[in-house]
């Protein structure tokens, strides 16, 4: 049974739709991550399961209850945005207790449920700080904290660290993922960056101008895309034409490199080289072809091609995924 | 007024100020702060012109004039103001409390003037009335008895909200006749002001007040200033048992000798008759020559405080009185309004 | 730039603001306290405490600043948060509507009332009309013509920062409020109300206290029959004239002027604490 559910869901706004008949099924305790540039209207749609925006057409179940023209108070949904929203006349305590004391929950109750959450997010301590006095990291946690308090049925996610600077990102993420297994909580976010999409979810949904593009795990999308979109937008793409007139994508990860002559792969100029820790990224120019130029990334081992050098350049037939 | 305190003590404290204005021989120039509007403008016409065109002094007119002005101008320090308009009472008050000069009378050498208008320390230049008044179509009372008897004379009143204006006129109101009216019964003038109070719709602070009000029908009587509501054929009126009042033009403590023998000359222009009649063509309030009414046009002659028809059945303003009293009164004043 | 060479900048606007604003005060409000020729003497304060209708007149000012203070605060918040919820352009038009009698001669604004207001005025003939009244309905010279005079008058003053604190609350915090589970009612006075709190009360107080010193709406509005402390003061000063007095009045004014500041000031320290 799914927790979530959106039947034919648009969102129009004059002659343009933020939402153009979406549908989705994400099932109890998923992680979904509707992913998308700037205008995709991934915001619009997760504003809409919130209960902020009414739809123009189409059904939102949440639970198997139908809560289209629900008020968002009446959906008991855990909602986090990016810029954290948290009350700055409250201390963090008094935001975490906001939702309990709407539910008729006081005292000692609500008080150990609300240290709890904190400890969850791994604020003790820090519940009498107003949010002001608190670092970017610590508020989004405090956020957190206060979305996940009052067992929500499911949680909304919007681009919930995106103010965060990389390292703090990163190591919220693998605390985000944890919490949500351990909560089992349907949880739905939403954001542009798609590595961050790759790493957390279960499913990833790619919208663009409104559209559904597709619907599957991170690396079926990855490796198997359903249209040029979603391959140029997840990742780094080489297309190759293929015999039959159709384009083909090979993944950077999946294009070998070697010296010419050794096993007889098309000779490449290497343009540009690009070091990324255990990686290494080549950006090479095919030489006597039309092809666009192509982009591979080997395992670093300490020694790698530098700019200008003659190489052979390969891949499997069985690695290209033709394009949809 | 803080501010202007400021001003002028700077500038009197820049001692360069001081000894330009001393070098010239005579001034040709002097400064006047007077009550505005109309008023000012009469001056300017029948005085100030008169003396630009004879002598070529100028006179700068700035507005508005109050005892508190006049005192913070003198307390910080003179800033070059010569001249300071007055009401009657205000003039023992600025006397008393040494904020103005005597009169060179011999200086100024006056065309003939009536008596109370040549005082030591001023010059009264303008008489002004304060009357009864009401809307055409109203019972028209003919003294102050039937003004303040609202059962004979219905409607709601518009009374100045000034005691030494309001009492005189509540004691006529109880049979006092105007020649008695000295020294004040104020507690009877209470008495009678408490009876009619719940007549009284406004009690009135700017002169502007009453002649509107009666325009929009929102009162039906009022005790204001001749000035304001003569000639205007919406308005009936009389002088029967008003107040003739006097206001003066004084010298500001300190000026300088060069300023005042100018001041002496605006002063002999200003008892001329001819020139009052000039004033008394801006706004109806009549200089204190004796020969005016000859010179005023026949059929105005009821308009004018001073003409004889009008003199005669006034009381003239008790300045010494009120001067004593004054603020005893404003005491009980200030109790009775919020007893309103 | 260091601390010291900042002071040095803005030291010779200190000088200027001691000496052009506060020198006349302080001059002002020791008259009060000295005598030419007899020195010090509390007098002036024992003849107000003879006379307490001055005192009077001063309680009574107090009680009409908080009656048109609270009628202000009951128009001016409803309106600062309509306008907040309006489009950009409607929006531009309410300000411009609430800032434009702030450039209309306040004797004008005061004298317009009369025409609305009046027995004859506008609202009274459409009363009348309607048939909802007999007799005209007395709005204007006694205190409810002073309040509505009033408010009209500083409601800007109230409207204009509270508007401003309005805008700068987020509507996701309001969203975030209700995805929490809270009803309308509970996201205005937990989340919304507390949030103008500050500007409500910094407005209030403007007002409160530029009300204590109104003199032309009570003079004009009120008919002379609501005794304000300044029409009080303006006969002491320039009629009596007992500037010693009036200085005594004015001392008293400005002390519970600063008592309700520091009241203020407490108050917005705790909720800032």
């Amino acid at each position: 049974m799914s927790d979530i559910r959106l039947e034919g869901v648009s969102k129009r706004y004059g002659a343009v739709a933020a939402a153009d008949e979406v549908d989705l099924a994400v099932a109890q305790g998923e992680f979904v991550t509707i992913l998308g540039p700037s205008g995709s209207g991934k915001t619009t749609l997760l504003s809409l399961i919130a209960g902020l925006n009414r739809p123009t057409a189409g059904r939102i179940f949440i639970g198997g209850r139908d809560v289209t023209d629900a008020p968002a108070q009446q959906r008991n949904i855990g909602l986090v945005f990016q810029s954290y929203a948290l009350f700055p006349h409250m201390t963090v305590l008094e935001n975490v207790l906001f939702p309990l004391g709407v539910r008729g929950i006081g005292g000692a109750a609500a008080r150990t449920q609300a240290l709890d959450a904190l400890k969850l997010v791994r604020l003790d301590g820090l519940q009498d700080r107003r949010p002001s006095q608190l670092s970017g990291g610590q508020q989004q946690r405090v956020a957190l904290a206060r979305s996940i308090v009052f067992k929500p049925d499911i949680l909304l996610l919007d681009e919930p660290l995106g103010a965060l600077d990389r390292k703090l990102r990163e190591e919220l993420q693998v605390e985000l993922k944890q919490l949500q297994r351990s909560l089992g909580v349907t949880t739905l976010l939403v954001t542009h960056d798609q590595e961050e999409a790759l790493s957390l979810s279960d499913r990833i949904m790619v919208l663009d101008k409104g559209r559904t593009q597709q619907v599957a795990a991170p690396a079926e999308a990855y490796l198997r895309p359903a249209n040029r979109f979603v391959a140029e937008f997840l990742g780094i793409a080489n297309f190759v034409g293929l015999a039959d007139g159709r384009t083909g994508l090979v993944r950077p990860e999946r294009v070998r490199v070697g010296p010419t002559g050794i096993n007889g792969g098309r000779p490449a100029r290497v343009v540009e080289t690009i070091y990324l820790g255990q990686m290494v990224r080549y950006h090479l120019a095919l030489q006597g072809g039309e092809d666009s130029p192509v982009v591979a990334a080997l395992p670093f081992v300490g020694k790698a091609f530098a700019a200008g050098d003659e190489v052979a350049v390969s891949w499997d037939t069985a690695d290209i995924w033709p394009v949809p | 007024m803080r501010r202007r305190t400021f001003v002028k003590a700077a500038a009197a404290s820049l001692p360069s100020f001081g000894i330009l204005s001393a070098a010239q021989a005579q001034s040709k120039e002097i400064r006047m702060i007077e009550s505005g509007g109309l008023s000012g403008d009469s001056i300017q016409v029948g005085y100030i012109d008169p003396l630009k065109a004879k002598t070529g002094i100028t006179v700068v007119r700035e507005s508005p004039s109050s005892l508190g002005k006049l005192r913070a101008l003198v307390e910080s320090g003179q800033g070059g103001t010569t001249l300071f308009e007055l009401g009657s009472g205000i003039v023992q008050q600025a006397k008393k409390l040494g904020l103005i000069e005597k009169l060179d009378w011999a200086a100024i050498n006056p065309a003939p003037m009536f008596p109370e208008a040549k005082n030591e320390y001023g010059f009264g230049y303008q008489y002004f009335s304060t009357i009864m008044a009401w809307r055409k179509g109203v019972k028209e009372p003919k003294n102050f008895i039937e003004f303040f008897d609202s059962k004979a004379f219905p409607g709601k009143r518009c009374l100045p909200d000034f005691p030494h204006y309001c009492l005189p006129f509540a004691l006529q109101s109880t049979g006092v006749p105007i020649d008695k009216l000295f020294p004040l019964d104020v507690d009877a003038a209470f008495k009678r002001l408490n009876e009619i109070k719940k007549d009284v719709a406004v009690w009135w602070k700017a002169g502007a007040q009453p002649p509107q009000l009666m325009k929009d029908n929102e009162v039906q009587y009022s005790i204001c200033w001749s000035g304001r509501v003569v000639g205007d054929p919406a308005f009936g009126l009389n002088f029967a048992g008003g107040k003739a009042d006097l206001s003066y033009i004084a010298v500001v403590k300190g000026s300088k000798p060069d300023d005042k023998l100018a001041a002496w000359k605006l002063y002999h222009e200003m008892s001329l008759a001819e020139n009052q009649a000039k004033a008394a063509q801006v706004i109806s309030y009549t200089g204190p020559s004796p020969d005016l009414d000859a010179l005023l046009p026949k059929d105005k002659l009821w308009q004018y405080p001073t003409s004889k028809q009008n003199k005669d059945v006034q009381y003239f303003e008790n300045a010494e009185w009120w001067a004593e009293n004054g603020e005893a009164v404003n005491k009980k004043w200030e109790a009775f309004k919020l007893s309103l | 730039m260091n601390r010291s060479t900042g002071f040095a900048f803005i030291a010779p606007l200190l000088v200027l603001m001691v000496v052009a604003f506060n020198l006349p005060i302080i001059y002002m409000l020791g008259l009060a306290f000295w005598d030419k020729g007899r020195g010090f003497t509390l007098e002036h304060y024992e003849g107000l405490l003879e006379a307490p209708v001055y005192l009077r007149v001063l309680g009574n000012t107090l009680r009409i600043s908080l009656i048109a203070t609270i009628a202000n605060v009951a128009i001016g918040y409803p309106l600062a948060h309509w306008m907040r919820g309006l489009g950009r352009r409607a929006r531009l038009i309410a300000i411009a509507l609430v800032v434009l009698p702030f450039w209309v001669s306040i004797l004008v604004r005061t004298y317009a009332w009369i025409v609305v207001l009046g027995n004859g005025g506008l609202v009274n003939r459409s009363l009348q009309w309607l048939g909802l009244t007999d007799a005209p309905v007395q709005f204007l010279y006694n205190e409810l013509g002073v309040t509505i005079g009033m408010a009209n008058v500083l409601l800007p003053f109230l409207v204009l920062p509270l508007f401003a604190a309005m805008i700068r609350i987020d509507d996701r915090l309001l969203q975030a409020a209700a995805s929490l589970g809270a009803p309308p009612r509970t996201i205005f006075w937990k989340v919304y109300f507390p949030l103008t709190l500050p500007a409500l009360a910094a407005g209030t107080l403007l007002v409160f206290i530029l009300c204590l010193g109104f003199y032309v709406t009570p003079a004009v509005l009120g008919g002379g029959r609501v005794p304000m402390i300044s029409n009080l003061l303006d006969t002491l000063i320039n009629q009596i004239p007992r500037w010693e007095q009036a200085s005594a009045i004015s001392t008293i004014l400005l002390i519970v002027a600063l008592v309700i500041f520091a009241g203020y000031r407490r108050l917005d320290r705790k909720a800032s604490a």
